[in-house]
């Protein structure tokens, strides 16, 4: 049973789309993904002297009239892709409610899925949360794995206090195949936490999307007017705050510091980023603003 | 400068309860947030401030000093003028012999009146009171501060309870009647309230104390010679208590038993099967705040011989009473009582016969032929039932009234207080009472001949009535400040003190009225000795944990209110100016709604 988002009219929408990498990687099958190797796609790459045993089909007869030199074409080889797809279910996550971030994030990361199991790639769900150990499902492929997806999706509870690259270093230790990473979190995590995390993706040689979760309460706070104790979801610290209009501009423009000091780390690392507020509708985001941002072709 | 009511000025302890508002107010509410990472620096800022987590307004110093200004009008200060004539009213009653560190209560009460004598200046009168027996002063012309001070170095304590007296009443009456600017005191009773003539000093705080509260050496019955002590013992502390009980005679301890007592409780412990003596002691082994009370006295009690003088004009009915064992009776006709010897009768008994006045010794009235100071007497009755009695009472005990139907009666009305013990549907049968000591008994019947077993009722009243009158004769409850009947007093006659002290007594005295001192008084009388018990007899006094407190302040009409100059009426405008200055430095309270300002009802109406 898919969740209320995914339609038969969104599902095949979803499959016209497909995602852009912006790397070469070794896949196992022939696919739609460009690879290092040279193959046998309609995409030239080169050209190299003929050598006794070459096909005489890919003989290029214009350069020899013109050279009188035997020369054979080399061409691409298109392989299928290995995506990795990084759910934040850190207890943050879970703020205001499962329902209101949470699951919205579940949507996002399986309308990506969705997008590569439709297109015969190979996805792989993974789950950061603390004590959760490595907990993630095998790889799928093919559009009838999209409800283990949702199961595997559904079934989590955001919990517990999350350091995004320890969690992140516990799968990818592994891994054995590069390809794309959807990384989908609330990053309200200091710099440094965010930073180290993205940077170990990267230097496992992935393709980095970096799609950020926040909730319309976390964007703009409702707490009444007067003097707050505010507890942290996650690490259950209690601190003092008196809250009126200006606490609240204070509190919009650090977070508005934050979300750009975000993205420009992810610009100049060549992620991909993007912002997710979950009361926006799935289908505008996924159609209109992460074509935007280039993550799909 | 003063406080009239120094009690309110503990209401200061309560100033902190005004943070409780504020606190209240400022609770934080707690919310929870997916992360804390941007609220963290402001927040910690705000926390680290000295009283940053308070944060009280202006306006809450401004209701704290309100709020002191009234309890301090509420005290009541005023400004003194130091008084130069002065009385000084010493409690001197049994409960100011309670010890209080080693010293008793009326030594301290002496040091602090000393004090408040010398405090006067040279030119200072003092009049010095004493509240027992009854409220007196001491002395005639008012005394200089040396001769006060060497007149309260001479006194001590009675053992006497403190007389029911309205102090208050009394204190503004001396000052308004003897000009005194103001009167002191001093007693181990705390104070209710203060007025400008009046000064309440109390000495002494609770203690635990046990008490001796009866001692009764008695006979088992008029035919029986064997002698029993009953002792009561009562518990004044906050827990229970063992404690000894030792029973002297004539100085030699003839007997002792431990007993519990539980706090607040009373127990009663009998001796019996001791020897005779004179005088008899009990005394409680522990140590406690009064030793006073710990001792009581008695005598022995008379002979178990009844000497009986009947004046009638049956002398065979009333020699029918010489059935009844120890029972001696000598009877004379009405005629011839005025010449008859009564000295050494312990009971006259009046058949169909009425004295002239009432006779020193106890009297038993039957059917008298005519009415007297103590009973006027009704119709005449026959087949008389009885339809109400005393119960429990000596003089009822034993009988079935149902059985009990005298044949001829005559109503009695009683004249004066006393009991009526036996009751029928025509009136009172049987009047009891008692007068200095002594006790009467009149019956509207006649209970003789004594019969015996032949008419069982009536003769069990008989012996009831001769062990009640036999039972006065001891007169060991009495209590200080009672008085001791001297009867015919000739010169040379004296009285010796318990301290030893020996009096000379004037002919002519009735009583002695100087028995102030517990313990044995000795009245040596024609050469014969007869011996009194006198005790302390007022659980009041003992009782050392609860003390009344005395009202003063209600009367406030004295002259002395002139040498105060009260000023919290101004303090009392003060505390409204700061109201107003409040009311007009919080408008938020209107804008909230709590408080609405005339004009803005006005506006909404």
């Amino acid at each position: 049973m898919l969740p209320n988002p995914f339609t038969p009219r969104f599902l095949s929408q979803l499959e016209a789309l497909r995602l852009r990498t912006r790397k070469e990687f070794l896949g196992s099958h022939t696919g739609s993904y460009s690879s290092p190797r040279r193959g046998t796609s309609l995409e030239f790459a080169d050209y190299r002297r003929y050598a006794p045993g070459d096909d005489l089909r890919y003989l290029d007869w214009g350069i020899y009239a013109r050279t009188d030199k035997l020369y054979v074409k080399l061409f691409r080889e298109e392989v299928d892709l290995f995506a990795y797809v990084f759910i934040d279910a850190s207890a943050s996550m879970g703020y205001p409610s499962r329902e209101l971030k949470y699951l919205p994030a579940t949507h996002v990361g399986l309308a990506l899925s969705y997008v590569i199991l439709a297109n015969h790639d190979h996805v792989k769900l993974h789950l950061l949360q603390e004590r959760s150990g490595t907990k993630a499902t095998p790889f799928y492929r093919g559009r009838r794995r999209m409800s283990d997806c949702v199961n595997f999706a559904a079934a989590a509870t955001p919990s517990g206090a999350l350091q995004l690259a320890p969690a992140l270093g516990d799968h990818l230790k592994k891994m054995r195949r590069p390809g794309k990473a959807i990384l989908l979190s609330d990053f309200l995590m200091p710099a440094s936490s965010y930073e180290t995390g993205l940077n170990l993706l990267r230097a496992f040689n992935l393709d980095i999307a970096a799609i950020q979760i926040l909730s319309r309460h976390e964007i703009d706070p409702r707490f009444p007017n007067g003097s707050l104790a505010l507890i942290d979801s996650e690490t259950e610290q209690e601190i003092k705050y008196k809250w009126n209009a200006d606490a609240r501009r204070d509190y919009q423009a650090k977070l508005a510091h934050h979300n750009a000091e975000l993205r420009s780390f992810c610009h100049q690392g060549g992620i991909h980023y993007s912002l997710y507020v979950t009361d926006r509708d799935l289908s505008d985001f996924v159609f209109a603003t992460l074509p935007a941002i280039g993550l799909f072709k | 400068m003063e406080f009239l009511n120094p009690a309110a000025l503990f209401g200061l302890l309560a100033l902190p309860v005004l943070l409780i508002p504020y606190l209240i107010r400022r609770k934080s509410q707690r919310m929870a947030f997916s992360s804390l990472l941007l609220f963290l620096e402001s927040s910690e800022a705000a926390s680290s401030k000295f009283w940053g987590r308070i944060n009280l307004p202006p306006i809450f110093f401004l209701q704290l000093l309100l709020l002191a200004l009234l309890i301090i009008a509420l005290s009541e200060p005023v400004f003194s003028i130091h008084p130069t004539n002065i009385a000084v009213i010493l409690d001197n009653s049994a409960s100011m012999q309670a010890l209080e560190d080693e010293k008793s209560r009326f030594t301290l009460a002496k040091e602090r009146a000393s004090a408040l004598v010398s405090e006067l200046g040279a030119g200072g009168k003092v009049d010095l009171f004493m509240t027992t027996p009854r409220l007196e002063k001491l002395h005639g012309a008012p005394l200089s501060p040396a001769e006060a001070t060497r007149l309260i170095a001479t006194q001590v304590p009675y053992d006497l309870a403190e007389p029911p007296v309205d102090y208050d009443n009394m204190i503004s009456q001396l000052a308004r009647q003897q000009k005194y600017e103001r009167v002191y005191l001093i007693t181990d009773h705390p104070a209710r309230g203060q007025s400008a003539a009046a000064r309440v000093i109390t000495v002494g705080r609770p203690h635990a104390n046990f008490a001796l509260t009866a001692l009764e050496i008695q006979r088992s019955s008029l035919a029986n010679a064997r002698l029993e002590a009953l002792v009561e013992v009562a518990n004044y502390s906050e827990r229970d208590e063992k404690l000894k009980i030792i029973l002297k005679g004539s100085g030699i301890e003839l007997a002792n038993r431990v007993i519990d007592v539980g706090k607040g409780k009373t127990t009663t412990v009998s001796f019996e099967g001791f020897a005779d003596h004179p005088t008899y002691a009990a005394e409680i082994a522990n140590r406690d705040a009064l030793p006073l009370d710990n001792r009581r006295f008695a005598v022995a009690p008379g002979s178990r011989n009844l000497r009986v003088l009947g004046i009638t004009p049956r002398p065979r009915d009333l020699e029918s009473l010489k059935a009844i064992p120890g029972v001696q009776i000598d009877t004379v006709a009405p005629s011839e009582y005025d010449k008859a010897e009564r000295s050494g009768y312990a009971l006259e008994i009046y058949h169909f016969a009425t004295p002239a006045a009432l006779p020193a010794n106890a009297a038993l009235f039957i059917l008298p032929p005519q009415s007297s100071s103590i009973v006027d007497l009704g119709a005449a009755i026959n087949n008389v039932t009885i339809s109400n009695w005393r119960d429990p009472h000596v003089l009822t005990r034993y009988i079935n009234f149902n059985l009990f139907r005298p044949t001829f009666a005559r109503p009695l009305k009683p004249q004066t207080a006393g009991d009526i013990i036996l009751d029928s549907a025509g009136g009172p049968l049987a009047f009891a009472t008692e007068r200095q000591g002594v006790r009467y008994l009149t019956l509207g019947f006649d209970p003789l001949p004594y019969l015996g077993r032949d008419n069982l009722p009536m003769s069990v009243f008989t012996l009831n009535l001769l062990d009640w009158f036999f039972d006065s004769r001891g007169a060991n409850n009495q209590a200080t400040g009672e008085a001791i009947f001297l009867g015919k007093v000739q010169s040379g006659d004296r009285v010796i003190l318990p301290g030893g002290k020996s009096l000379t007594i004037t002919p002519g005295a009735a009583f002695f009225g100087g028995a102030f001192f517990q313990g044995i008084y000795q009245l040596n009388r024609g050469g014969k000795t007869e011996l009194f018990a006198r005790n302390l007899f007022d659980r009041g006094e003992s009782d050392l944990q609860v003390s009344a407190p005395l009202p003063i302040g209600g009367n406030q009409n004295s002259p002395s209110a002139s040498l105060l100059f009260s000023f919290w009426p101004y303090i009392l405008m003060a505390c409204i100016a700061l109201l107003l200055l409040e009311w007009f430095l919080s408008p938020h309270m209107t804008a909230r709604g709590r408080w609405h300002s005339p004009a803005r009802v006005a506006q909404r109406s």
